[in-house]
């Protein structure tokens, strides 16, 4: 087991490394330089320009500037944005990336809350009228662009009806819109997924058997089914969570929400190397380790599948 | 996003990573679906959603291909005098923001969504079975390293890898198509590698072996035509998912190069004038989801069409 | 005006013309002359202008409240060396002054500096400070605070992007605590532009924290200073207590980030915000006036939205190409119906909101029949996409990623051009690789807006040869030698000559499709007080914020 996981990190660690180097790689590969973000209109001069990139280093090889860089990040050090010169990279990620979970982890319980009991009915109460309807409802749901309905949400209840801030994070009510549209495709994705986990468990022998011995149809839903369906859903549930910083790039866009995805979307506009990269490691990183504990929470959960 | 590495909608994704056991199954269904293509159609026919799918895909397929006898007007003749102009008798889903006819770039739009979606899912799926096939037949340190750069894919957020890839690219429909297509194929191979790793020891392939076969003839002959059962179903249902990424990369201005009619660059456009003209960003929101709830439903009902465990 | 102010980039990357332009041009309509003219003796006295400009029939000044402004991208950082854009500048000019400031007339004022006089020769320029200024931080400002500011500014190795402001400026002395002596290696008609604006830094703690540890905390001598800075979402500032102006009436200064312009105008309707610094789509535009919830300022910018044409290219080398270009173009239609006339059409390289624009060019008025027989004359024939010796009327012209605004408008000039034979292609990219591509000649044609010359007319950056921001690849003997001549020309009239003949031969040479200006309107909100009634630059007036004050 331990040996296990060693392994795991250890696997986990070359891939981050990889990640960041292809990053660095992919944007040096980027034409123009986040230079001329810098100097704007200003009536700089070539050479006052060329001085300029060398005080940012901009001259240097680019295995020379991620040495650098990753000589930076072994004290602890994100390195500085080239734009937003004043705030280090890393207070800037930890202020983005706490708007993000804040909207991710809302909507994340909301979805959860909703969509478990949905699903398991829909298989419970199979071919029903219920489980027709609310599976369409979780297909259209999975299949509507979210910006689409975020897009729409702003022209219904921001623009028409004006009950609710179009952007921003202000007060509670700048959180119903996007939250919303977060939990809707996570809602419809979630209950899919239960129903036919659900499914399953209910065609399995051991639930025909605790059926044979005469239990009561509400013992048999609780002990065997429910228990067992929670397997597949709460491995989904951690993939899910590995993503819970960088899924919002589109929604955070269209509600100017000022987070990771924004933050990320804006630095590789501005071709902000330091934090593009910052970032992505931010969220390989949380990636790689949540995939190892969403396998060993598996693997202690089902008994059956054993970690090789 | 919506989408999990593969493109397909999130579910498949990660159920077919963290159970083990749905490849092994599926890859059975296939192996018994081949020897019965009728029955599989008799049960694809049978998930009525499905069908309607299928109907509509080919329907789609059809506007793409008569795009110009379809549609009411040039997709790109632009009329200044009627920006904005709501839904009319001659233009039925109104004018966008510089006067053209939406129902025809609506039309001309589903070239765009049809070669991304199925272009990209094939390069994936050429990419991912290829790899997963040479990681899981050698195994070894050609596998560690391929597994490697399979799990860097997937540690790579998807919508941040298409961004940065399409920076450096520069948005076309050709780029589009690749960039994508490169993004996606890492849950292809993994998947690949699986069913590649038991298939290596069933007995035909170890025949083929005593009988002299070279490793590429085993792989191609015996083990890759095996192994696609589930990577078919995967991509059916992720053909839907990679018509989204296409709209929301052209969303954020990183799509096909203007004024190629798409529906994503449609979107955005509308996005503007949500206010005045909310009409520009409806119609094409609608033609996204629609089609992708297509593609969904047709790979719910291959799904269960290749599956031995939903039976008649 | 600062030196900040002079180069707003803004425009680039939003869908908008920026400030600089209408800084400088503000420059244009009253200031320097009657200075110049007389060489010496100083502009207005210092003190009373504050409410110079200022309805009395408002009412009287109330004092509390916070007035909110909405952004369309993040604070940088609020040193003046990040203030490009708009919507950092406006944040950077209620925390900083500098020794003259532009105001939404286009008039010069004294702010940190009391008078100025210029020696005959043009060389040396001696400023007179203001008495008992403070910085936020209690500190006195002086002249060393100017010599120091001006210092590090000219210093290369502090990277400054405003150093080529300070071009001709050969040193700067501080004789007594309130004289500043500015001596210059030449005579220098912008002076006033170049380092007048230039927002002053307290010395001591400037050098004490550094410019890095500064935009996090800056100490001006502005109304307001810092409460809290969170870039992406909003910025606070608070009322100064020892503002030398008085203390201004709203207890506090709000800068929203809302880079959706729905958004901006959706929060503006809903009564959220006061004004925005960054202008909105023209029909949200006509829904605000409509609502009339906000008192309004049309006003002509000074940018021109172009197509830069890289000169080098085989096909767009070729000036009568490049003149048919222009004929092809419906440039009318685009203003009247996709701008909504909230535009007009540029008639050269210079906006009309400046002196030294001129009518007297060659026009090219929309007629695609003339397009064509330009075409032909030139050699340029054949069905379809025209050719000439085996080389196709063809190029690839790059709009910036996701601008919502001008995609559109290259697509129909994109139109206008097939019907004429020829063939542009469109390519979107974010805006370092769109800039980058023209600056190398990698690109060979983008549209964005950008200013050929404003207030200040030089534009020796944008049309000299080999020039930083010559994107054209523009080659001109005659316009690179009155260029140079413009620089050091003291006599108004003759430095005007200069400036209309350059536009003679750009609209002759077309080096560049110039398609229109665009025009801006400016919003208060009618809760808001003390605001003047007219303005020929509406985001000027976002520096007198301390002037106003909230009713209800």
């Amino acid at each position: 087991m331990l040996s296990y996981i060693i392994n795991r990190l250890f696997q986990g660690a070359i891939v981050v490394v990889l990640v960041s180097i292809l990053t660095f790689l992919v944007m040096q590969a980027v034409p123009g330089s986040p230079v001329d973000l810098m100097i704007g209109k200003q009536k700089v001069s070539i050479e006052q320009r060329k001085a300029i990139e060398h005080k940012w280093g901009f001259d240097r090889p680019w295995y020379d500037q991620y040495f650098t860089w990753a000589g930076n990040l072994v004290t602890g050090n994100m390195g500085e944005s080239v734009v937003r010169t004043g705030e280090p990279v890393s207070s800037m990620i930890k202020n983005a990336a706490l708007m993000t979970l804040r909207l991710n982890v809302l909507s994340f319980f909301i979805s959860i809350a909703i969509a478990i009991p949905i699903g398991m009915l829909a298989a419970i109460k199979r071919y029903s009228w219920f489980d027709y309807g609310s599976m369409l409802g979780a297909t259209i749901g999975v299949t509507i662009p979210n910006y689409w309905i975020a897009l729409m949400g702003i022209v219904l209840f921001s623009v028409k009806l004006g009950w609710l801030p179009p952007y921003g994070a202000d007060s509670w009510k700048s959180y119903i819109l996007p939250v919303f549209v977060l939990a809707f495709e996570e809602i419809a994705a979630l209950a899919r997924l239960t129903r036919g986990a659900t499914m399953e468990v209910l065609g399995q022998d051991y639930v025909t058997t605790a059926r044979a011995k005469g239990l009561k149809e509400k013992v048999v839903i609780s002990r065997h089914v429910l228990r067992n369906a929670l397997l597949p859903i709460i491995t989904v549930i951690g993939y899910r969570i590995a993503f819970i910083l960088s899924g919002t790039i589109v929604v955070e866009t269209v509600f100017g929400w000022p987070g990771m995805g924004r933050l990320f979307f804006d630095s590789i506009n501005r071709l902000d190397y330091q934090v593009v990269q910052a970032i992505v490691l931010v969220l390989s990183i949380v990636i790689v380790v949540v995939n190892i504990l969403t396998d060993l929470t598996y693997a202690l959960i089902d008994p059956r599948v054993r970690i090789r | 996003m919506s989408i999990d590495t593969t493109g397909a909608i999130r579910e498949t994704g990660p159920t077919e990573k963290s159970t083990p056991a749905a490849g092994t199954l599926a890859t059975q269904g296939v192996r018994e679906a081949r020897s019965n293509r009728n029955q599989v159609w008799r049960r694809f026919v049978r998930y009525k959603p499905g069908v309607f799918g299928l109907v509509f895909i080919l329907l789609l397929i059809g506007c793409a291909l008569a795009a110009p006898l379809i549609a009411p007007h040039d997709p790109f003749e632009i009329h200044m005098r009627l920006r904005g102009h709501a839904p009319s008798s001659e233009y039925l889903l109104g004018n966008d923001s510089i006067g053209r006819d939406i129902l025809s770039r609506l039309i001309y739009g589903t070239r765009v969504a049809l070669i991304v979606g199925i272009g990209a899912t094939a390069i994936a799926v050429t990419i991912g079975v290829t790899v997963g096939a040479i990681a899981g037949y050698f195994g070894g340190w050609v596998d560690f390293v391929l597994s490697r750069l399979v799990d860097a894919l997937m540690a790579f957020p998807l919508l941040a890898l298409l961004l940065t890839l399409s920076a450096v690219f520069g948005p076309s429909l050709r780029n589009a198509v690749i960039v994508i297509g490169c993004s996606i194929w890492a849950s292809y191979a993994r998947i690949v590698r699986a069913e590649v790793l038991s298939l290596r020891e069933f007995d035909y392939v170890l025949a083929a072996r005593a009988a002299g076969a070279s490793d590429r003839r085993i792989i191609a002959r015996h083990i890759v035509p095996n192994a696609l059962g589930p990577v078919i179903v995967l991509a059916s249902l992720a053909i839907g998912g990679v018509i989204i990424l296409e709209s929301a990369l052209s969303f954020l201005g990183l799509g096909v190069r203007p004024p190629t009619p798409s529906w994503g660059a449609m979107l955005a456009d509308g996005r503007e004038f949500l206010r005045r003209y909310p009409h520009i960003a409806i119609a094409p929101g609608i033609a996204i989801a629609v089609t992708v709830l297509a593609f969904n439903l047709v790979g719910d009902g291959l799904r269960d069409a290749l599956d031995p465990r939903v039976t008649d | 005006m600062s030196s900040n102010d002079k180069k707003r980039m803004a425009d680039v990357f939003g869908a908008r013309a920026n400030r600089r332009q209408m800084i400088r041009g503000a420059a244009g309509a009253g200031l320097a002359a009657p200075a110049f003219a007389a060489g010496l003796q100083a502009a207005g006295a210092a003190g009373t202008t504050r409410f110079a400009t200022v309805d009395r029939a408002q009412g009287t000044p109330k004092k509390g409240g916070t007035f909110v402004c909405l952004g369309d991208q993040e604070v940088v950082g609020l040193s003046p060396e990040d203030a490009d854009p708009t919507v950092v500048w406006a944040v950077v000019c209620q925390i900083h002054d500098s020794l003259y400031e532009q105001d939404e007339n286009n008039e010069l004022q004294p702010a940190l500096a009391e008078s100025y006089t210029i020696s005959p020769d043009g060389k040396t320029w001696t400023f007179k400070l203001r008495k008992g200024v403070k910085f936020h931080n209690g500190d006195d400002f002086t002249s060393e605070d100017v010599k120091y500011t001006y210092d590090w500014i000219m210093d290369a190795k502090n990277g400054s992007t405003r150093i080529g402001n300070f071009d001709l400026v050969a040193k700067v002395d501080a004789p007594d605590p309130l004289t500043v002596v500015v001596t210059l290696k030449a005579p220098s008609p912008s002076m006033l532009f170049n380092v007048g604006g230039t927002y002053i830094y307290p010395a001591k703690y400037h050098a004490q924290v550094g410019e890095k540890g500064y935009k996090a905390k800056p100490v001006g001598t502005g109304p307001f200073k810092l409460k809290e800075w969170n870039a992406a979402e909003r910025t606070t500032l608070t009322a100064f207590d020892d503002h030398f102006r008085g203390r201004p009436y709203v207890d506090e200064f709000r800068m929203d980030v809302v880079p959706e312009a729905s958004g901006r105008a959706a929060a503006l309707e809903a009564g959220k915000a006061d004004t925005t610094i960054w202008p909105l789509g023209p029909e949200d535009n006509q829904s605000i006036k409509d609502g009339g919830k906000f008192a309004y300022w049309d006003w002509v910018q000074g940018a021109i939205n172009h197509f830069p044409l890289n000169n080098e290219h085989p096909f767009l080398s070729d000036k009568e190409a490049r003149k048919a270009m222009m004929y092809a173009i419906d440039r009318q239609s685009i203003v009247d119906d996709i701008f909504q006339g909230a535009a007009v059409v540029a008639d050269s390289n210079m906006s009309p909101a400046f002196k030294w624009h001129t009518d007297d060019v060659t026009k090219y008025d929309y007629d695609p029949d003339k397009a064509k027989q330009t075409l032909d004359a030139a050699g340029w024939t054949g069905s379809g996409t025209r050719a000439k010796n085996g080389q196709k009327a063809a190029f690839e012209c790059i709009v910036k990623t996701g601008d919502t605004v001008r995609r559109p408008e290259a697509e129909i000039v994109q139109q206008l051009f097939k019907d004429v034979g020829i063939d542009m292609q469109l390519r979107e990219e974010p805006s370092p690789a769109m800039l980058d591509g023209m600056r190398t000649g990698k690109a060979d044609a983008a549209l964005f807006n950008w200013t050929y010359g404003t207030a200040d007319p030089d534009a020796t950056n944008e049309l000299s040869s080999g020039g930083a921001n010559n994107f054209s690849h523009f080659k001109n003997a005659k316009v690179d030698e009155l260029l140079k001549q413009g620089l050091t020309e003291m006599d108004e009239k003759k430095r005007i000559a200069i400036y209309q003949q350059i536009q003679q031969i750009i609209t002759e040479e077309v080096p560049f499709l110039y398609i229109l200006i665009l025009k801006a309107t400016t919003f208060y909100a009618k809760r808001v007080k003390g605001v003047p009634e007219k303005m020929l630059n509406g985001d000027n007036f976002i520096q007198k914020v301390y002037q106003v004050w909230i009713e209800g």
